[in-house]
């Protein structure tokens, strides 16, 4: 029964709403409690920044297409391998890394649960398989509905409590967390080679349209008391004038739950482009912004882009094939049937590109028009927009205007004609930074009450210690300070145990995997409902029996029930 | 007597999900669903009673205490080990492998260098424009076969995922559904074709060209005949492609293996990535074992490539056609092997299987192959699917729980390799 | 004028490959340096694997000649990375020799294994013997070749020379074998005798082909006759599957019908 007691730790937890204290934290079985005797271990944290452990809500770490990334990339692998240290396993990759250098590099950036963007849940076996080996993060997985033909028929029979089943029966089959939506309706479109355009706009066959899905599946999501909201990429990724599209999304949401938003908005740079074509392309982050002000109802991550290579690969199947004919790189597509799709493509986002530069602003843009941060969430989509391993910067630019203007200088220069960053003044807090980057994302997620993204007695002693003293650092200065401080705790601790220890981690493994099993009643249970098991042995090529995921996937679990209000 | 349904068949990269076995006693008496190959992988029997070991060139029964020990010793002593195979064996013991390579400073490989190799490489180079089988049960109402042969090679492909399939946007799949089939003879798949195109050995690449072309709209320059096909034959195949609602390519390693391998491959997926300028277009590889993909999944989310995996200096090394087990072993750049799930006795050149001969091997498979002529030891195994169970991938990436029928005194492999493992830190002070 | 003599010596287990990459002109300026090679996954010194003799002094890599003699057939990654400076080998060399290599000179006298200068974009390479696959090619997934320098074999050539070749040139005395230049951008390859199916998918660059291209591919377009240093020669220009802004010289063609 192991003790830990870190003492003078310098304290910030926004959800305690605690900004900026001195104080011993004392931990008991992985958990933090009010006091410990005799310790089994003693950290001095004098002199350390410690903030709950880091939780990133939207990354694509583990699965069918991340690891098709992988192995469709050798020149992407050789371009970051490390050899096995103590512990430590070897690693390779830059922007799609093997599930142990995510795992690494995450811990030491203090990182201690991931939420898993995309999982198709036809190949949820997949992404748990993966997660085994993401040792030192507690996972989660967001399961893709945005194709899912059960649901489709659900919803334009208007049955919205058969809605609720399928999804109950989906997330537990596949141990999933929250409900994605990837392009809804495009993804089914692209089984035939076709897209959406407007959220109004009926799709092939089905006759029902994005708004439908997305206003639907919300319904059905709050129904079923979930802990997370659903969970939206919207159409038209990275279109120029989509903005529209966005905005007239923002516009349907209801707001049904007052705990949390009712739509988590993902990686939302990539979906507040103006103009008409690349020729106009330009910021609307202003009229963004503003409706997410307007709607608390909403939060956003704002899935920033950094300069640098990268890979691309979302469940955005014919958005991927788009940027294959705008760049001709090679080019991954897998479209899931009765559920999904989904492409992968590398990039190269450069300064010098006017059509980059203007993306790299619309992130920042985001980041310090809208108000609250526990709107808006700090994410690069890992890895579309850029890897993981930049978060620190995308925190120096956030908290320095003049860091941004030093980068800016360097841009194509006509930037600033397309964007209104160079205006923007606003230099985040520290308890804004801390907010986006864990108590945000906890309270999105519906995981505060698991014990995430806070340091009150009873949370998960998952807690991230940085080499950053605020008292003596101006973050409006010091941004290299900021870059380094937040690249490399002294220590990350998971479960009240150190996992990595400036930057070299030490225990082969300790998490969980946290997924939903929402209870519906008998007349909603998918399970038992014959139209169902027939359709589903009909048209899929796997056997209903052989589907589910079992408990031998996924070791170590939290089982989030809950009761469906239906 | 006890049926049991919706059993997987761990035999070929179908992995058909719809077996049922009827089990007495723990014994297989029968299976239902089957194709015949799948039947015998059920029915086998000579399974090796227990590990044994060459000692004066006769066969000794030794523990599996003993085999284990020295398998780690073997392995431990060699400057540069070959951990060979694992396409007959489920994900859980792959994973294994890998971090057992890791720790012998070794090289990995799996039977993917002898036939879809190429087909990685290609993917490597320009993508894989893919979907999984039920999109093209579903969807598809053209079908290309190019240099497979699914009647004998994939008996029930035909059946569940193309040709015969129900179809959910197809009123009557079989009447609405065309197939074209490329080969360098008529095979039997080839007879049931409503075109076939026969080519010349080697022809492979530049009648893929010639058809990229017609597609672009630049025809013109192509000659009357390209490697015994007739220019009128690729206008009209292009055509069928080019106006189908969703055509699915299937190929194999009459693409992969015939000159100029993987630049053939290549060339295939450009093709499928120029149809998608005017339809849905797809393109899948039709891969022999039931777990070759799942060593390529494995194998790359731990060490970011795909096969073919040195170890020796610390960090992951690829590069087919230096670190590929027939490189290695026709060159003599290994002075240890374990061979898993594999035989690659009956199937390598033969300079490679004299090194076999020449070089400390460790054979693991529950059955006595070619392989075993030239093993040290042997270490039966349970059978996956049989008396064993773990994960596999499909063809088509889907990953399948392949369940086991009956219980049996043999370890599985997870079991074996992971107490070989742990011997090995054991031994090393880790 | 420095010069560094590496004699293979004999070893135990001879066919298990060495890999050298810290043989290179550069490498031998620091007195100081450990020189360690690699035998499968054994760490040597690199005086158990070759006797080493070194006279004379250098400021730069220029002023560094390597001779290495004995059977180094099997020594892998020599003059990686070379910046500058000679190395001449006396017999035939492993794969990976010259790979990334920027500038200086390299003269084989055998035969080279395959990967020559892989990746090279500056510097000369110049093979006596014949070389195997892969000659001045890029690496998997990467999209190119050989981006500068020059590569100059006096024999034969195996597979893939010059694969996804993106600058610099290659001079191929004997015959290519199959598949030379295919995926080739940009750079100019000169082959004297015959090969197979040149220049698959090429998107740009040059080349000449002397003896016979056998199996021409059908997607290039023949743009008529004219003479490349007094010998008449087919022009053609292609992949038209690709953008067709290449140029292939044969002076003999024939088609796989």
């Amino acid at each position: 029964m192991k003790t830990l007691l870190i003492k003078n730790a310098y304290v910030i937890d926004p959800i305690q709403k605690i900004s900026g204290e001195t104080m011993d934290i004392a931990v008991r079985d992985g958990k933090i409690v009010d006091d410990v005797k005799n310790p089994d271990q003693v950290i001095d944290a004098t002199g350390m920044l410690t903030l709950p452990g880091g939780i990133d809500s939207h990354t694509h770490i583990c699965g069918t297409k991340v690891n098709f990334g992988r192995y469709m990339s050798p020149e992407d692998m050789r371009a970051g391998r490390t050899s096995r240290k103590g512990d430590m396993h070897a690693t390779s990759g830059y922007s799609v890394p093997t599930t142990y250098g995510n795992s690494y590099r995450y811990s030491r950036m203090g990182y201690t649960t991931l939420l898993e963007g995309a999982m198709a849940p036809m190949e949820a076996r997949h992404t748990h398989e993966e997660f085994r080996y993401t040792p030192l993060q507690d996972c989660l997985a967001n399961t893709l509905f945005d194709g899912n033909w059960f649901a489709l028929e659900a919803i334009r029979d208007g049955d919205i409590k058969r809605l609720a089943g399928i999804i109950a029966w989906y997330l537990s089959a596949a141990k999933g967390f929250g409900v994605k939506l990837t392009n809804p309706g495009g993804t089914e479109a692209w089984g035939f080679g076709d897209d959406v355009t407007c959220i109004n706009e009926p799709i092939p066959h089905f006759g029902i349209t994005p708004r439908d899905i997305i206003v639907n599946m919300i319904e059905a999501n709050e129904m079923l008391n979930l802990p997370h909201s659903v969970h939206l990429h919207c159409n038209n990724l990275g279109k120029p004038g989509n903005y529209m599209c966005t905005l007239d999304t923002y516009n349907a949401i209801p707001d049904l739950n007052d705990k949390r938003q009712s739509l988590y908005s993902t990686h939302v740079q990539f979906h507040s482009y103006g103009g008409s074509s690349w020729n106009d392309f330009c910021s609307k982050a202003e009229d963004i912004a503003r409706s997410v002000n307007d709607k608390p109802q909403i939060t956003i991550d704002t899935g920033q882009v950094m300069f640098g290579k990268t890979t691309t690969m979302t469940a955005d199947g014919p958005m991927e094939f788009n940027l294959y004919r705008l760049y001709h790189n090679k080019w991954s597509n897998h479209d899931v049937e009765l559920e999904t799709g989904s492409g992968i493509i590398p990039v190269h986002y450069r300064k010098k590109n006017l059509v980059n530069a203007i993306m790299w602003s619309i992130g920042l843009e985001l980041g310090l028009l809208v108000d609250s941060p526990w709107q808006c969430i700090l994410a690069t989509d890992n890895p579309n927009g850029a890897p993981f391993v930049k978060y620190p910067e995308v925190m120096a630019l956030l908290m320095s205007k003049n860091y941004r203007d030093a980068e800016f200088e360097t841009l194509h220069k006509s930037t600033g004609k397309r964007v209104i960053l160079p205006s923007l003044d606003r230099e985040l807090t520290w308890d804004e930074i801390v907010t986006m980057t864990r108590s945000a994302q906890a309270r999105a997620l519906g995981l505060i009450e698991y014990g995430k993204g806070h340091l009150s007695e009873g949370a998960e002693a998952d807690i991230a210690l940085y080499p950053i003293n605020v008292d003596t650092t101006d973050p409006a200065r010091d941004y290299e300070r900021i870059i380094n401080g937040f690249s490399t705790t002294e220590y990350t601790i998971k479960r009240g145990e150190v996992v990595c220890r400036n930057g070299t981690c030490t225990m082969e493994s300790n998490h969980s995997t946290y997924w939903v099993n929402p209870h519906v009643p008998p007349a909603y249970d998918m399970g038992t409902d014959a139209a169902f098991i027939d359709g589903f042995n009909k048209y899929y090529s796997m056997r209903i029996t052989n589907y589910p995921v079992g408990e031998e996937y996924i070791g170590r679990n939290v089982c989030m029930e809950s009761e469906a209000s239906l | 007597m006890q049926e049991i349904k919706d059993m997987v068949c761990p035999f070929c990269g179908c992995l058909c999900d719809d077996v049922t076995l009827e089990v007495e006693n723990g014994k297989i008496l029968s299976t239902d669903n089957c194709c015949t190959i799948g039947n015998a992988k059920f029915m086998g029997k000579n399974r090796l009673k227990n590990p044994i070991k060459k000692v004066d060139g006769a066969w000794v029964d030794i523990t599996y205490d003993e085999a284990v020990n020295t398998a780690v010793d073997l392995l431990l002593d060699a400057d540069r080990p070959l951990l060979y195979g694992w396409s007959g064996t489920h994900g859980e013991a792959q994973c294994v492998g890998i971090h057992m390579n890791e720790i012998l400073g070794g090289v990995i490989d799996s039977t993917t260098s002898v036939c879809h190799g190429p087909s990685i490489l290609a993917i490597q180079e320009v993508g894989h424009p893919g979907c999984t089988l039920g999109q093209v049960k579903n969807r598809a109402d053209l079908i290309v076969y190019w240099g497979c042969n699914p009647i004998e090679a994939h008996p029930r492909h035909m059946s569940r995922y193309t040709t015969y399939a129900d179809g959910y946007f197809l009123d009557n799949a079989f009447r609405n559904r065309k197939v074209i089939v490329v080969d360098v003879r008529e095979t039997e798949t080839a007879k049931v074709a409503d075109e076939f195109i026969r080519i010349k050995q080697g022809g492979d690449y530049a009648v893929l060209s010639a058809l990229r072309a017609i597609i672009r709209g630049k025809g013109d320059m192509i000659p009357e005949t390209v490697a015994g096909v007739t220019k009128t034959q690729l206008m009209q195949v292009a055509d069928m492609c080019k106006t189908c609602s969703f055509g699915a390519l299937f190929f194999g390693v009459g693409l992969t293996m015939a000159k100029g391998k993987y630049k053939n491959v290549r060339n295939a997926i450009e093709l499928v990535d120029e149809l998608n300028r005017h339809t849905k277009f797809t393109l899948t590889p039709m891969r022999g074992h039931w777990n070759v993909y799942g060593a390529n999944e494995v194998f790359s989310w731990m060490t970011g490539y795909p096969y073919a995996v040195d170890f020796c200096r610390g960090v992951a090394f690829y590069n087919p056609g230096e670190t590929t087990a027939i490189d290695i072993l026709a060159r003599k750049e290994c002075d240890a092997c374990m061979i898993i799930g594999s035989d690659p006795a009956a199937h390598f050149p033969r300079q490679c299987v004299e090194h076999l001969r020449d070089t400390p091997v460790i054979v693991i498979d529950p059955f006595q192959s070619m392989t075993t002529s030239f093993a040290d030891i042997q270490i039966p195994v349970a059978v996956t699917g049989i008396d064993a169970e773990g994960t596999a991938y499909r063809m088509d990436g889907i990953p399948i729980k392949v369940k086991k029928a009956i219980d049996s005194d043999y370890p599985s492999d997870t079991e074996i390799l992971t107490r070989i493992y742990d011997r090995m830190l054991e031994v090393k002070g880790l | 004028m420095m010069k560094v003599i590496l004699e293979v010596k004999e070893r135990h287990k001879p066919t298990l490959p060495i890999e050298a990459e810290c043989i290179t002109p550069k490498n031998f300026l620091d007195p100081e340096r450990v020189f360690h090679v690699w035998k499968g996954n054994k760490e040597l010194d690199i005086t158990e694997v070759f006797h080493v003799r070194k006279d004379g002094n250098a400021k730069s890599a220029d002023q560094v000649e390597i001779i290495i003699r004995g059977d180094s057939s099997n020594i892998k990654r020599v003059g990686e990375y070379m910046d500058g400076g000679r190395i001449l080998i006396e017999g035939s060399i492993g794969m990976h020799c010259g790979n990334f290599m920027s500038a200086g000179t390299i003269e084989i006298k055998g035969d080279a294994d395959s990967w020559l200068g892989r990746e090279m974009h500056g510097g000369t390479i110049l093979c006596h013997g014949n070389v195997e696959d892969y000659a001045g090619s890029g690496y998997r997934g990467e999209k190119k070749g050989m981006t500068g320098g020059r590569i100059e074999i006096m024999g034969n050539a195996g597979d893939f020379a010059a694969e996804t070749m993106a600058g610099g040139e290659m001079i191929i005395h004997g015959n290519a074998g199959d598949m030379p230049g295919i995926d080739i951008k940009d750079g100019s390859l000169t082959i004297m005798g015959d090969c197979s199916r040149p220049c698959g998918n090429m998107s740009g660059g040059k080349c000449w082909i002397f003896g016979t291209a056998y199996d021409m591919l059908p997607t290039f377009r023949n743009e008529g006759q004219t003479s490349v240093d007094s010998v008449p020669v087919t022009r053609f220009s292609g992949d038209y599957i690709s953008r067709g802004l290449g140029m292939v010289y044969t002076a003999n063609h024939k088609y796989m019908e």
